[in-house]
């Protein structure tokens, strides 16, 4: 997958309000897909789709321990949001600190 | 004035797609609020080499409709959007779009309160990386996001 791709994906993954709760709630550690379908009540089946879409985005890996299949967030396609992201940040930080320069100058 | 913090703060939440910003400024609500919806926005929508608004018109009530224009890295573009809210001196909400940009566009609310010396003013804006899901994403919409984020990043060349 190129890395325009895995952006695009990224971004779809999180315009979802559900698969942006499970990657909150997987900030806070690992979990497994029946945990978080207790937490989230929601079917075990319909967490399996977001987490799929979030695996395809690699927004989640998961690894085995021993019988249990954990899910953990991976922070690289984030950084690419967050990349994207900076843009809008610096434009406000640098747009309130002349809207206070003016506002403020005698 | 000793209450007054003297730096504007922008935060991005990156899994909500949602920029936080906010500064205390010395002066009332009532005056904040006239540079939030004049043409005064020339004066500090910019982000230095990077983004330079040129032209604001707006129409500033529930419905109106509001364009920005200028250079951004030698290039010129639109932004434009709507009022949602117009409540002065508390409160304004207007939607932000690329013009010819595909994609839904992005909402920015600016609330303004008192506080000893003056007013505090916050940003958010919000809805930024969140594409239409039942639409097409395709490179066009790929093109469009890269070239904004060519626009506003100062990391780009």
């Amino acid at each position: 997958m190129s890395r325009i791709e895995a952006k695009t994906d990224a971004f779809r993954a999180i315009a979802d309000p559900t698969r942006r709760a499970i990657l909150d709630r997987l900030r806070a550690g690992p979990a497994n897909a029946g945990t978080l379908a207790a937490d989230f009540r929601t079917s075990r089946p319909a967490v399996s789709r977001h987490l799929r879409v979030l695996r395809e985005a690699r927004l989640v890996v998961d690894t085995q321990i021993g019988r249990e299949r954990l899910y953990v967030v991976n922070p690289v396609p984030l950084q690419n949001v967050a990349g994207w992201l900076e843009g809008y940040r610096a434009f406000w930080q640098a747009s309130l600190t002349k809207l206070k320069r003016n506002l403020e100058a005698k | 004035m000793s209450g007054i913090s003297t730096h504007a703060r922008a935060v991005a939440d990156v899994i909500d797609g949602r920029i936080v910003a906010s500064v205390e400024l010395a002066t009332t609500p009532e005056r904040v609020f006239q540079a939030l919806a004049s043409r005064e926005i020339v004066d500090w929508w910019v982000n230095p080499g990077v983004f330079d608004t040129r032209e604001w018109t707006g129409d500033v009530r529930v419905g109106g409709r509001w364009r920005a224009s200028g250079i951004a890295r030698g290039q010129p573009y639109v932004l434009e959007g709507e009022f949602i809210e117009v409540d002065p001196p508390r409160r304004l909400v207007q939607t932000w779009h690329r013009a010819g940009a595909p994609g839904t566009p992005s909402t920015v609310t600016y609330l303004l309160e008192p506080i000893d010396g003056g007013t505090r003013l916050t940003v958010h804006h919000q809805d930024i990386a969140a594409p239409d899901q039942r639409s097409n994403v395709g490179a066009g919409w790929r093109s469009s996001f890269d070239r904004l984020s060519e626009i506003l990043s100062v990391h780009h060349t």
